[in-house]
């Protein structure tokens, strides 16, 4: 696939697509104007619709049929942007910023216009300082030539777009504890039913979307949807910007049709160059953090949202993790649940507790070299009280490194306690602290 | 002064994008972070004032979130990353190379109160591992033998901010361009004190010797991989 038919990152080989008027010089901007001046609110949320648009922050709800949930006639509605990411292995959303963040702020304005919105609200990491500064400029710049504020092209449409920094929260990326976040609460989720589209930021309807999803909208409403679904698979359309790193000799983001297999991404000389030393790869996690692990035997599994649920695990936001075989799997375990108990937020017993445990008892195991059978007991017990009874999708997820390891290398788990047989018969300390 | 005081126009206008007032708890913890160094009780309780809400409910987001500091930090607050993948790809000797050099453990600041290490979990840069931030800026690919480097770079921007009565903890507005030179970046953050914002230097300053930026391409703060096809 050329570099000309990226949808998402298009245009980021041009020098300074990031300034407003050279993103305009290529059409930037266009499809706003076009959709302000001669389509209506409904005609657009029609178009992404049939577009088959599928969200990209992980669950892949089809977007437009998302903004159908917006009650009739309630206003004001809110539009929020997702940039949270900060889940391990995934980084397309930071570097769209970077690069072109005209596109995804066209995007956002785009579909404030389609869901009515007269206030959208981009979410960001804190830690994306320097990302929030690129996207104030260009929001400024945006506002001086008139595709912001009030009466917007002479239409009645009005629009502010502010952009908001969270401060150091994975949980915030789940959209109702976002939504706490933006009202200065601690980042909790909330209880759904209500859902967001109904009862969302200060109780009202609100729609929430990732940044790569709002970046395909200006492409979709410019190319038309015949276009759109001409890439992809009939059930995933367009292009996903697949996150690549790990152990590969090109780690770095790869716009590709959905449906292309693993193996190209990963070994194509174009993409990933394959693996570092040759070494063979013995983990890959398809989708972030949150998804199960699949091996080598998985290497042909196309990357599409039905194919990868297929061989068991989930495409998830497309952050495609790939280890060789000198990691160790309890300690990739060890390591993911590290960051599923730094990142609980604590509402839950399953999740709060079960995270806790799980580290602490992977820990001895794994980087004190005291293990027990009973160990290996105890961490599937953890995890099956955890799985179907926590809040929110993080506990849920925290469950899958762990029980992901423990079924595909479970005699790696066996040898960790022989290797610490010779130690037992003395009291094995739990940690005192983490 | 208190922060009203000093930021008063600033406050109204973030206060302003809200339909609730206190949304505006966040942004005004960190105009108050980087106003005092840290956010002491005081500074705590006086961000509630501002907002009329319960001193409490302030203390309490205070806790929740990372990057709220309510004990003192160095100028520098030194993040690196050692989630999966980084810490197969170079995070833990990175880690190690700077607990050593620093002679400072992790969540302990140098005597000279100018850095602060913490380990974090993943920034979002996965490719371009070992990563770090200090204080949120992006250091790509830092290699232990670029630490040295590194450390002098930050120190010789700490010491340029001091220069002009910055506080230190806007050392990050300085940066040194590819060919060497210390400038001030251009400020365009509503969570800070445009007080700050002071003119850029007339005449570039000289580079310590140590940073070699022709020899090595430097410390590397772009913001995509050069092989990267996109
Ligand atoms: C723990 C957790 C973290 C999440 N983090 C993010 C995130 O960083 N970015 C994101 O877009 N979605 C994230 N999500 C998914 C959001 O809740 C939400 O589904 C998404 O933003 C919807 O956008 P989409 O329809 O465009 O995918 C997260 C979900 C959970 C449970
Ligand atoms: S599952 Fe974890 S993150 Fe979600 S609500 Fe429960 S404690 Fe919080
Ligand atoms: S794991 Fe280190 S930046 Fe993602």
């Amino acid at each position: 696939m050329g570099l000309s038919e990226h949808i998402v990152m298009r245009e980021l080989d041009i020098p300074d697509i990031a300034d407003f008027e050279v993103y305009r010089r290529h059409g930037g901007w266009e499809a706003y104007r076009y959709a302000l001046t001669e389509k209506t609110p409904a005609d657009i949320v029609q178009m992404v619709k049939e577009s088959g648009l599928r969200g990209r922050g992980g669950a892949g709800f089809p977007t437009g049929i998302k903004w159908g949930f917006l009650p009739k006639g309630v206003y004001p509605r809110y539009l929020l942007c997702n940039c949270d990411e900060s889940e391990p292995g995934t980084f397309n959303n930071h570097q769209i910023i970077d690069k072109n963040p005209h596109q995804l702020i066209e995007g956002v304005a785009l579909s404030a216009y389609a869901i009515e919105a007269n206030v959208a609200y981009i979410y960001m990491r804190g830690e994306f300082a320097a990302a929030a500064r690129t996207l104030e400029r260009a929001i400024a710049q945006a506002y001086a030539a008139g595709f912001l504020g009030k009466k917007i092209l002479g239409t009645d449409f009005d629009l502010d777009i502010y952009v908001h920094r969270g401060a150091g929260a994975y949980i915030c990326g789940e959209e109702t504890a976002l939504m706490e976040s933006l009202e200065g609460k601690i980042g909790q989720p909330r209880l759904k039913p209500p859902f967001p589209a109904v009862a969302g930021l200060y109780g009202k309807p609100t729609i929430i979307n990732n940044v790569e999803t709002l970046a395909n909208v200006p492409r979709i409403v410019e190319k038309g949807v015949a276009w759109y679904r001409s890439h992809g698979t009939e059930k995933s359309p367009g292009t996903k910007c697949f996150s690549l790193s790990g152990h590969v000799n090109r780690p770095g983001n790869y716009e590709l049709p959905f449906g292309v297999p693993l193996r190209e991404l990963i070994e194509s000389p174009e993409y990933g160059g394959g693996m570092k030393g040759g070494r063979p790869v013995k983990i890959i996690i398809p989708g972030g953090a949150s998804a199960p692990w699949l091996t080598a035997e998985h290497l042909d599994v196309p990357l599409d949202y039905e194919s990868v649920a297929a061989a068991g695990s989930m495409l998830g936001s497309g952050a495609v993790i790939v280890l060789n075989d000198t990691v160790s799997a309890p300690h990739v375990a060890y390591k993911m649940d590290e960051f599923f108990k730094h990142e609980s937020c604590g509402k839950c017993t399953p999740c709060r507790e079960g995270t806790h445990w799980l580290v602490r008892v992977l820990h001895r195991m794994v980087e004190e070299g005291h293990a027990t059978t009973a160990d290996i007991d105890t961490l599937h017990s953890i995890y099956r009280q955890m799985a179907g009874n926590c809040f929110c999708l993080l506990g849920e997820s925290a469950v899958m490194p762990i029980k992901s390891a423990l079924q595909l290398f479970p005699h790696e788990f066996e040898a960790l306690v022989k290797q610490s047989s010779h130690r037992n018969g003395h009291h094995i300390p739990l940690m005192a602290h983490r | 002064m208190t922060l009203l005081e000093i930021h008063q126009a600033e406050i109204e206008a973030i206060i302003a994008r809200y339909a609730s007032k206190r949304s505006a708890v966040l942004p005004l913890l960190y105009l108050a972070q980087d106003t005092y160094g840290y956010l002491t009780d005081d500074a705590i309780r006086e961000v509630a004032a501002i907002l009329a809400l319960p001193a409490t409910d302030v203390f309490e987001v205070v806790g929740f979130y990372t990057l709220f500091y309510n004990r003192p930090v160095g100028t520098w607050v030194l993040q690196v990353c050692d989630d999966v993948p980084c810490c197969y790809c170079g995070a833990e000797e990175l880690i190690a190379a700077l607990k050593q050099t620093l002679g400072i453990s992790e969540d302990e600041t140098t005597s000279d109160g100018m850095f602060t290490l913490q380990r974090v979990k993943c920034l979002a840069a996965c490719d371009r591992a070992p990563v770090l931030q200090a204080n949120l800026d992006y250091v790509y690919d830092v290699t232990p033998d670029r630490v040295q480097m590194l450390l002098n770079d930050l120190r010789a921007r700490a010491a340029e901010a001091r220069k002009r009565g910055v506080s230190g903890r806007f050392a990050e507005d300085y940066e040194f361009t590819r060919d060497g030179r210390l400038v001030q970046i251009e400020r365009f953050s509503p969570y800070r004190p445009r007080e700050f914002v002071i003119e850029p230097p007339a005449a570039p300053a000289s580079p310590p010797s140590s940073v070699a930026p022709e020899a090595d391409a430097g410390l590397d703060r772009s913001d995509t991989r050069k092989a990267s096809p996109l």
